[in-house]
């Protein structure tokens, strides 16, 4: 385990010269938000400084006094994660990429954009939009740091058409552990030039370096588009029907699932009924969200006719159409509403982000709900049906946290067990943090495991980067 | 088999819309246009009606060819037929002569049990169309209402929501109805419904088409008020900004300020 | 042929319901009496059916010249008919230059009805009222476009003018009683069988004390900026510190996260209180005009917001960010 110092009156004054008395913060004047992520059920971790750097020399100068010293530096983006990945576990300095919210420039022959880690995912969708192009990766949470993003390789809805965040980077800008400023990638669409550093920095968690400046890929916003609502009778039909829709050559941009569970809460939570209960005097057990894009709007009839001959062969309830401005608002509100709604009702509440092969959706839902009733606990999930990727909820209104805790790490163990038996991954686009470490291990077994350490060894061979999180164990009892 | 006519209108898309401040006019040009959320409340009270008593629901709009695309987005979730009153000699009519044309064209379809309204339009947001047309259909009416418990021998019973309470009225056919959104949020359209309303045929009446059209009645010659003047509010002048440097300093700042103000 | 200027007086209706007058109505009385002593109109006050007379007095205090009792058969609920008959029948006898009328869910459901049967033109919800003398118009100042611009409209031919105003856009400051109160008594019949619309039953809504707002000492009124629902517990959690409510605007109610009666502004609730703290608050004409303040706090991210032209203290900032340290000092002060 790597030996920690403490920030000493003087290396505290040497951070604060860096970035100035205004953005340094130190003790008591620590914001409380920079102790956890969005998941404080992992618990909260004190920083003992505080930086909001602007830079990449300012982040150079923090790194090189921090390894000097040996004190931990935990970067920090928007602080809207899910495994306890920007938590400093071992104290030391938070970095914050915040205020590092620019957009550099935009290369509008190769359809790239110059940005700052700390850019908001929908700031820079909405800019991107201004200049007629699309950045097409889609995450749920839309006040993510795109440096988050990457960081996590976040995928989101789009992914099934378009791919994940890895995707679409192309080149960084990155301060190592030293202070070092190196540049990955360059602004080309192919290339087979050596280890790629560039994808070994995304979704590493900023556990192998700093990133302060990317360039990510665009694309032409596609002019039209147009969603369909297809509900089944039950979860098994509607899941089988996923790779239908990829079959038929319909090319769908996103498929989501939802199941009858999470559309009467987001009803309830909501006040709106936007997605049916009931269709052609039928309950709806499972429906699919498919959206297509295309050129014009015969491109997107022709789609349509389509996936309604396949829904109605695979047993659909129906076809419904999201078209209108007014209903794609109210459709999309009520897909973003689905996770506020369960925590609406819920006390207590754990997540997996697990994915597995398509067809594989139904078995591991069916499980993963036996497995809550045998433990006591209810589960809630949705999900990106498209790309195999499942939220699932532990949820509990009556337990006493201790026991809540007990009961979920049964459920746990027994579901990512399941999940490497059905070949799936520990997390989608969640990532690993410090929550998901040991199922990490577990599914990827040790070798693999042990090589990402030595990976990590070389790039930080003090462990000062983000201590304690991916595969860095050296914090667990 | 009950005869069904709702009103629909297309409008801008408020948020979009700006005053140009040259020249004091709207800017509409270029503003995405959707149909008055409203609308489709009623639009999906006269198909909850029509699915559980039996009957045809006609559309009717007014305004340029473009509110063409309202129409068929209606006829896609439950409407039967359509009417478009097109032509410059409506336009610029208030809810007395836009209420005077829309019955004289709906006239050309025969007569109907039963009329739902918006409550009002999310532009105008003058609330006076619906009454306005049930006096000129000569129909009773049931303003915001909450509820249709029964469409039967000629009646239809319904409760209202008031400020206050809700009130259960009985009402004769002829009857116009408003609706609260409660229990009548729009459906999707479903997929044979959403094709099929792209081809269907929309009737267009023009001024000349209508019969008994008085032209005096319809667009600016026919309305009760006029519009001489649109500008801007007149703000007043900007309260004090507490600008300490962090929203934590500036919280305190407020907080000490209502402390001495006596507020808290 | 009449001429516009054969027609005089203003006339408001007093909505009532048997037992005591609608505020509406008395404020109404009060800003049309200025308006009338600027045009040498008489004010009218229209009672339709029994009216106890300590209300009546309340009227009679807010310097009307005259009252006009209706009575007759078909008035003993509300019902379109009846009410908007009696109105074309005392119209079409006295020949009013304008007709006014609450803009409350009946007023504004028969207002409109009579007006067509009048053949005239019909108003809602001005702000205020100013008189052209070169047209003998009234101007009826509004809102329009969601908030966005002002519109000034006018009957300018026909005649009554007739105006549903929302309750609480005037005042009621009541400038005493006339020396001599014109009255006069017309007895109207409306056959209740040809009532087309019949009252059957009443039911009232459960009160809930958190949903009246219109008189509560703090508000804290959450606009558009709130991202979901799931933010809007920090803003009750900043309510109850106060000791106050929680209220909203349109937007919120159109996106289904408050109920309507939680919405302030001229086509929601008006409110009259102490503090009044909005985050995320753009400030529309419509909204900004339902809120009568002591002190107006104003909490939103866009430093151009109008919002700020109304407050006596502003933030700008994230308002989730100035919410939780608002609720953290408060918490401290509380201990």
């Amino acid at each position: 385990m790597a030996n920690y110092n403490k920030i000493t009156p003087e290396i505290a004054e040497q951070l604060k010269a860096v970035v100035g008395e205004r953005r340094f913060a130190a003790g008591e004047e620590v914001d409380p938000n920079y102790s956890h992520d969005e998941m404080p059920i992992y618990g909260s971790y004190y920083p003992e400084v505080t930086v909001d750097v602007e830079s990449t020399e300012e982040v150079s100068k923090i790194m090189k006094i921090c390894n000097d010293n040996k004190i931990p530096v935990t970067c920090r983006g928007a602080g809207t994660g899910l495994v306890g990945g920007c938590v400093p576990l071992a104290g030391g300095v938070v970095l914050c990429t915040k205020r590092m919210n620019k957009i550099l420039h935009y290369d509008m022959d190769n359809l790239v954009v110059r940005i700052q880690p700390g850019v908001l995912l929908k700031d820079l969708a909405a800019d991107a939009l201004t200049h007629g192009l699309m950045y097409p990766p889609d995450p749920g949470e839309k006040t993510a740091t795109v440096g988050g993003n990457i960081s996590t390789n976040a995928g989101g809805m789009r992914a099934v058409k378009y791919g994940v965040t890895r995707d679409y980077v192309l080149a960084l800008t990155v301060v190592l552990a030293d202070g070092r400023i190196i540049e990955l990638g360059k602004t080309v669409c192919k290339t087979s030039s050596g280890y790629s550093l560039l994808h070994l920095m995304v979704g590493s968690e900023g556990t192998l370096g700093i990133i302060t400046e990317m360039t990510m890929k665009l694309i032409p916003n596609p002019v039209c588009d147009v969603s369909c609502l297809v509900p089944f009778p039950d979860v098994d039909s509607c899941i089988k029907f996923v790779p239908h829709i990829k079959l038929a050559n319909l090319d769908p941009q996103s498929i989501e699932f939802m199941d009858a569970d999470i559309v009467t809460s987001s009803s309830a939570f909501t006040g709106i009924p936007t997605f049916p209960e009931r269709v052609k005097d039928a309950d709806v057990g499972a429906s699919l969200l498919v959206t297509f894009v295309g050129a014009d709007e015969d491109e997107l009839d022709q789609k349509l006719i389509k996936l309604g001959k396949i829904a109605e062969e695979a047993g659909a309830l129906d076809v419904l159409v999201v078209a209108t401005s007014s209903n794609k608002k109210a459709a999309w509100a009520a897909r973003s509403s689905f996770l506020t709604a369960i925590e609406a009702d819920t006390k207590l509440l754990d997540e997996m982000d697990v994915v597995v092969p398509v067809d594989k959706i139904p078995a591991f839902l069916i499980y993963i709900r036996s497995l809550g009733d045998e433990v006591g606990l209810t589960i809630r999930n949705f999900g990106h049906a498209g790309d195999g990727n499942l939220h699932i909820y532990c949820c509990s209104n009556d337990l006493e946290l201790d026991e809540f805790k007990r009961r979920t790490k049964i459920v746990m163990d027994k579901a990512y067990a399941k999940c490497t038996e059905l070949e799936g991954q520990v997390s989608g686009e969640h990532a690993i943090g410090h929550a998901k470490m040991e199922y990490l291990r577990e599914s990827v077994g040790d070798d693999v495991f042990g090589l990402m350490g030595e990976i990590k060894r070389v790039f930080d061979p003090n462990y000062i980067l983000n201590p304690g999180k991916v595969c860095d164990a050296s914090l667990r009892q | 088999m009950l005869k069904i006519l709702v009103c629909v209108k297309q409008i801008p898309d408020v948020d979009l819309v700006k005053m140009d401040p040259e020249t004091g006019n709207l800017v509409r040009a270029g503003v995405p246009t959707l149909t008055n959320p409203l609308d489709l409340n009623a639009l999906e009270a006269a198909v909850q009606t029509k699915e559980k008593y039996g009957g045809e629901v006609t559309l009717i709009t007014m305004g340029p060819p473009m509110a063409e695309s309202t129409l068929r987005e209606c006829l896609a979730v439950g409407g039967d037929d359509a009417i478009l009153i097109s032509g410059r000699p409506f336009g610029g009519a208030d809810t007395l002569s836009t209420s005077y044309s829309i019955v004289k064209a709906s006239e050309m379809k025969g007569k109907f049990d039963l009329i739902f309204c918006g409550k009002e339009s999310l532009d105008g947001a003058t609330g006076q169309m619906a009454s306005q047309l049930a006096e000129r259909f000569d129909a009773s009416q049931i303003s915001c209402c909450y509820s249709i418990e029964n469409v039967a021998d000629g009646k239809i019973r319904a409760v209202r929501a008031l400020e206050d309470g809700k009130e259960t009225v009985e009402a004769t056919l002829p009857c116009l109805i408003t609706v609260e959104k409660d229990n009548f949020y729009g459906r999707l359209p479903n997929l044979e419904a959403y094709l099929g309303s792209k081809k269907a045929e929309i009737t267009t009446y023009t001024e000349n088409d209508i019969d008994g059209l008085d032209l005096n009645k319809i667009g600016v010659p026919g309305s009760g008020t006029i519009v001489p003047k649109i500008y801007p509010p007149e703000l007043p002048e900007p309260g004090q900004i507490i600008n300490t440097g962090s929203a934590k300093s500036d919280a305190q700042r407020l907080v000490e300020l209502l402390a001495e103000k006596g507020s808290i | 042929m009449m001429q516009k200027s054969d027609y005089k007086n203003m006339w408001v209706y007093i909505e009532h319901d048997g037992k005591t007058a609608a505020p509406v109505g008395l404020e109404l009385c009060c800003e049309l009496r200025k308006l009338c002593d600027t045009t040498g109109d008489k004010l009218y006050a229209v009672i339709i059916g029994d009216l106890p007379h300590e209300e009546v007095d309340k009227v009679r205090e807010c310097a009307v010249d005259g009252i006009i009792y209706v009575s007759g058969t078909g008035y003993d609920y509300f019902n379109t008919d009846a009410y908007a008959n009696a109105f074309t029948v005392l119209s079409r006898k006295y020949n009013p230059s304008a007709i006014f009328v609450g803009g409350t869910i009946n007023g504004r459901d028969f207002a409109p009805r009579f007006a067509v049967q009048l053949d005239t033109g019909c108003t809602s919800d001005a702000m205020e009222l100013e008189y052209d003398p070169e047209t003998g118009d009234i101007q009826f100042i509004e809102p329009a476009v969601g908030g966005k611009i002002m519109a000034v409209i006018t009957v300018p031919e026909l005649r009554p003018q007739v105006g549903t105003i929302r309750p609480g856009t005037f005042k009621y400051a009541p400038a005493g009683r006339k020396a001599e109160i014109e009255v006069i008594c017309e007895e109207i019949n409306f056959d209740p069988e040809a009532i087309r619309c019949k009252h059957i039953d009443f039911v009232p809504d459960d009160l809930d004390p958190e949903l009246d707002i219109a008189n509560a000492d703090c508000i804290v009124c959450v606009g558009n900026g709130l991202k979901d629902s799931e933010h809007l517990e920090r803003y009750r959690e900043l309510a109850k510190l106060l000791g106050g409510k929680i209220g909203c605007t349109r937007p919120l109610f159109d996106r289904g996260i408050l109920p309507y009666k939680l919405q302030i502004g001229q086509s929601g609730v008006m409110v009259k209180t102490k503090l009044y703290i909005s985050f995320g608050v753009s400030g529309a004409v419509n909204h900004t005009a339902g809120v009568d303040a002591d002190v107006f706090v104003a909490v939103d991210k866009n430093p151009d917001a109008q919002i700020f032209n109304y407050c006596d203290y502003g933030i700008v900032g994230d308002m989730d960010t100035v919410c939780d340290e608002l609720i953290e000092l408060l918490k401290a002060r509380q201990k």
